[in-house]
């Protein structure tokens, strides 16, 4: 029993190891920021976007300093690692996964000093803020490029966990596509997780069987689905991480990717002139999102109606403006209303056209 | 039914069978010796890291499965020495394997998330062109096709040679299995490397083969259905056949269901493979002649 436990022992030891990572110093930068993810930066996905915006800030202000740590796991240890960063001067810790939220408010409470930004929640506090891309919308002008680019008029949708929010962007992506093509279904596979690869691919490859010749997905990362349709020569649509193109060079169509630069430089520039004001920031297409490139299959004429969608979708076009209908044919959202904001997390129907149930 | 749906759930449950096989005929042979290794998840979770580590590395998906294959056999050395070795309680020391194998996977993969791999490539039986049935039916990698060969192998290892009919004996009893002049000690040895190669090479299905990606976790509780398919197996390699074909098969037929439409809760569809667990764990109680090895999870401390 001691060699278990002695075991059990180093196991938590690399277990806290991996969650640390590593940390250096340097002097006299205008702002340190600190940041932590829940998995890693190579993810080609959510993290990877994280990475992204942190590193584009990081380049717009002269000087500043970025700590990171990956793998830090939605507990109390998460507490202990903006602690750390906070003791090595951090000024600005942006806790970026939604499971982050309870323990970064907790160490915001101990350091009123600190400003502290969380991706996805609700919490607010003089020096706590969040902010997150408004995706439903956004999804619209991917069901344009499905709807012109599918043969098959089958389009498939792999759903991590079917909370409202994920409904809703199948929704949109399923009335984009019937926007250009009236016959475009969307056949939708729920795996429970947001990151059983197996089950990933297992359920790309059934909507491939089941005609689908493009697919896309609401996971944490999109590289096995991505992966495995560029195997089986079907065209994909990414969605986090604009870089997930490298994963299909031929059939790749586009991509719904966040860009988070912009929101957080101006956070850190408000850090630093002693300005900053919390908010709940929520924002779509043209500020916390983009269209990501094509890929070299998809026409121009395809291009140009993707972007002129897109600019619509910036220009305030709301999609889940009724008369709205479900896949059974009831009226949803009854004529002269719409949906919009915190109503997103409400769904739990598909439109009409979408194959599958949502409860 | 559609005829896609059924070409579909076949070739899913092939693929997904083909991992659950490898682990679980390393778990028959472990447990014909006498031990029950809960810590086979763990073992699968290094074999993924290391077989895609090693891909990364050298480009080839075949020296990944190499790799997997000895850094399982060494995890399991771990184990070995502490319960043959040291005698330590089989159960207790299995879970903590597996949390060393959380650990240590996730410190092997760490460098390697998001490196893009040339997947195990498929091999396919030719004559068929692309989109046909066959195409999709017949299209496998080097594991997919040599799984069934090596569960005969495994079979005729256990009941057909001089090191097997040692084996099951000291799986029964270990005190005749001594006395009858073998080592018992050497042969769990023995028996726990073959387990631990296995289980390595399962984990690395997955990540070399099926999902060519690296995430920590990613095996998601599939060691444990290979410890629940020994059971459903009854010891015997050849039924462990059929076992992993039937749950992979259950887990692909509820993806396709859900993809061609099917009128049911997609909650209830993500439980069926581990309601199926309980299923056959509740009717194989029923069968009173137990075939388990008589002396299962319990340690040789030598004969007085």
């Amino acid at each position: 029993m001691t060699r278990s436990r002695m075991i059990a022992a180093i196991c938590l030891l690399v277990l806290g190891l991996v969650a640390a990572g590593p940390v250096v110093a340097q002097d006299k930068p205008p702002l340190i920021v600190g940041a932590i993810y829940v998995g890693s930066v190579n993810d080609y996905g959510y993290n990877r976007s994280m990475k992204d915006g942190l590193e584009a800030m990081k380049k717009a202000i002269p000087g500043l300093k970025l700590i990171e740590a990956e793998n830090v796991p939605e507990t109390a240890e998460s507490e202990r690692v903006m602690e750390g960063m906070v003791q090595q001067g951090a000024k600005l810790i942006f806790a970026t996964s939604f499971g982050h939220q309870q323990f970064a408010f907790n160490v915001a409470k101990n350091h009123p000093d600190v400003v502290f930004e969380h991706a996805g929640g609700w919490m607010q506090a003089p020096n706590f803020g969040n902010f997150f891309g408004a995706t439903q919308a956004a999804w619209y002008p991917m069901g344009v490029a499905a709807g012109k680019m599918t043969r098959s008029n089958t389009l498939g949708f792999v759903v991590g966990v079917p909370i409202g929010y994920a409904i809703g962007n199948v929704n949109a992506f399923e009335m984009g596509a019937r926007s250009v093509n009236p016959k475009a279904e969307t056949r939708v596979v729920v795996t429970g997780g947001w990151s059983d690869k197996a089950k990933e691919a297992a359920a790309a490859n059934a909507l491939i069987d089941q005609g689908a010749d493009v697919v896309t997905m609401h996971v944490d990362s999109p590289a096995t689905i991505i992966q495995v349709a560029e195997g089986r020569s079907m065209s994909s649509i990414g969605f986090q991480s604009v870089e997930a193109r490298e994963l299909a060079p031929k059939h790749w169509i586009t991509g719904l990717g966040f860009t988070w630069g912009p929101f957080m430089t101006e956070t850190a520039k408000s850090v630093i002139a002693g300005t900053f004001k919390p908010a709940m920031v929520r924002e779509g297409l043209g500020q916390m999102m983009t269209i990501a490139p094509f890929g070299p299959e998809v026409p121009a004429n395809v291009r140009q109606l993707v972007t002129a969608s897109g600019d619509r979708i910036e220009k305030g076009f709301n999609p889940f403006t009724g008369p709205v209908t479900d896949n059974t044919g009831a009226v949803k959202i009854a004529a002269g209303e719409s949906w919009g904001g915190d109503k997103m997390g409400n769904f739990d129907w598909y439109v009409e056209g979408v194959i599958g149930k949502a409860k | 039914m559609n005829p896609a749906l059924i070409v579909g759930v076949v070739a899913g449950s092939i693929m997904s069978g083909t991992s659950l096989l490898y682990a679980t005929l390393g778990e028959v042979v472990g447990e014909r010796a006498g031990i029950v290794n809960l810590g086979l998840e763990g073992i699968m979770l290094i074999g993924a890291a290391s077989g895609f580590a090693a891909t990364a590395l050298t480009g080839s998906p075949y020296l990944g499965i190499v790799a997997a294959a000895l850094a399982g056999a060494a995890a399991n050395m771990i184990f070995a020495y502490l319960v043959v070795g040291r005698h330590a309680n089989q159960l207790a020391t299995g879970l903590s394997l597996m949390f060393f194998g959380i650990g240590m996977s996730a410190l092997i993969g760490r460098p390697f998330v998001g490196v893009l791999i040339t997947g195990l490539p498929r091999l396919p039986v030719p004559g068929f062109a692309p989109g046909e049935v066959g195409a999709r039916l017949l299209s496998y990698d080097i594991l997919v096709y040599l799984a069934a060969p090596v569960s005969l192998f495994t079979w005729w290892l256990i009941f057909r040679t001089r090191w097997g009919l040692g084996l099951r004996t000291v799986g029964e009893s270990p005190a005749a299995a001594f006395a009858a002049g073998l080592n018992p000690q050497k042969l769990q040895y023995q028996a726990l490397t073959f387990a631990g190669a296995l289980g390595g090479i399962a984990g690395a299905h997955i990540s070399v083969a099926l999902t060519l990606t690296w995430a920590e976790g990613m095996t998601a509780g599939r060691g444990f259905i290979a410890i629940a398919l020994v059971i459903f197996a009854k010891w015997n390699p050849l039924w462990a056949i059929a076992g992993a074909l039937l749950f992979g098969g259950v887990e692909g037929l509820q993806l396709q269901l859900q993809a061609a439409g099917a009128d049911v809760s997609p909650f209830v569809m993500n439980m069926t493979p581990y309601l199926l667990t309980l299923l056959v764990l509740i009717v194989w109680g029923w069968s009173r002649q137990s075939v388990a090895p008589a002396a299962l999870g319990r340690n040789f401390v030598g004969v007085e």
